[in-house]
């Protein structure tokens, strides 16, 4: 381990130590909620290792709970997972130097809080190794803290009845990761649009309509931001 | 329920569909870009997912469109706590607080 990969792993661990707190509950409320629909320790520890993903694993629970199609399953994570793909186009520069492997690493352990916290020294410090250190603490925090408290989650959920219905948990977990998004108009309307779209298509064979709804309402978030003639910030 | 071994097959196309979206830039390094459209597009595609997997389990009981639902009551308590606090655990408490009251 160089000196200037610690000083980095240092730096961006203590960093962002305060900001992740933010993650227990989500961590317990996936717990609880894959415990709910049913799922072994080992099963939901699996999904947990494996999928490593709070809003698509919360995104497919319910999906799976109902027993829909697997490839709907598949397109709601991926969908869910989309930006994904603007973190890393956006921080992408900020591996530069950094060897294949760990990037693989890197990319597997992006997280919404890693990249807002990560983003910016990323993109400006100039030693590769210091660099990697500093994404790398942050982010195998992140790991450690979600496996630890959904762990947690699982085995309490063993002590609550049934008749709870603590699935319901990973709908509000959903409201809430929704509710700040559509405070923006364009968001809201996207919302709007994919919601009401799969309540009127649920009739569609296969759950085609959640992708329908989906589809259009990207597409109407999109246009809601051109007809406004503003971007998002 | 119980769920046989095919659960863990669905896990890793989660886990692939998960990753390789991470990874993507990540790896690619400069050698890709997104054309700029398509990036803020991209940016409305988790509100209308969330959406669309919250809507029906919360608007429909039993195939049958339905305003006067536990689960409905439930989920307006929990936006109304989102909007009106900080606190990560009321969305959860005022929710599951107004299900259990109600069902």
């Amino acid at each position: 381990m160089s000196p200037s990969f610690r000083d980095g792993l240092r730096e961006g661990f203590f960093g962002y130590l305060p900001l992740s707190v933010g993650l227990i509950p989500w961590a317990l409320v996936t717990g609880l909620t894959m415990a709910g629909v049913g799922f072994t320790p080992l099963q939901a520890m699996g999904m947990n290792v494996i999928v490593f993903a709070g809003t698509a694993q919360l995104g497919t629970l319910p999906l799976i709970a109902a027993g829909a199609p697997v490839w709907l399953m598949v397109v709601t994570a991926f969908v869910l997972n989309l930006r994904f793909i603007i973190f890393s186009a956006a921080i992408a520069r900020g591996f530069r130097g950094v060897p294949a492997g760990a990037r693989w690493l890197s990319g597997h352990l992006l997280t919404d809080g890693a990249f807002a916290h990560c983003l910016e020294k990323m993109l400006s410090h100039e030693d590769p190794r210091w660099r990697l250190g500093y994404y790398l603490g942050p982010s195998l925090w992140s790991w450690l803290l979600w496996q630890v408290f959904a762990f947690c989650g699982v085995m309490a959920a063993g002590s609550i009845p049934r008749g709870w219905s603590l699935e319901f948990m990973a709908t509000i977990a959903l409201i809430v990761l929704l509710v700040p998004m559509a405070r923006l108009r364009p968001m809201l309307v996207a919302a709007l649009v994919g919601g009401g779209l799969a309540v009127a298509l649920r009739g569609m064979p296969l759950r085609l309509g959640v992708i329908v709804a989906i589809v259009c309402g990207i597409a109407a978030g999109f246009a809601a931001e051109r007809w406004r003639g503003k971007d998002l910030p | 329920m119980n769920y046989d071994w095919t659960l863990w097959g669905l896990f890793i196309l989660l886990g692939l569909v998960t990753t390789l979206p991470r990874a993507s830039f990540i790896v690619l390094g400069e050698r890709a870009a997104l054309p700029e459209n398509l990036q803020k597009a991209l940016r409305y595609a988790p509100a209308a997912a969330l959406a669309a997997i919250v809507a029906p389990d919360i608007f429909v009981t039993g195939g049958e469109l339905s305003l006067l639902s536990p689960r409905l009551a439930a989920a307006a308590a929990a936006v109304t706590a989102a909007l009106l606090s900080k606190n990560p655990w009321l969305p959860f408490i005022a929710g599951m607080g107004v299900l259990w009251g109600l069902a």
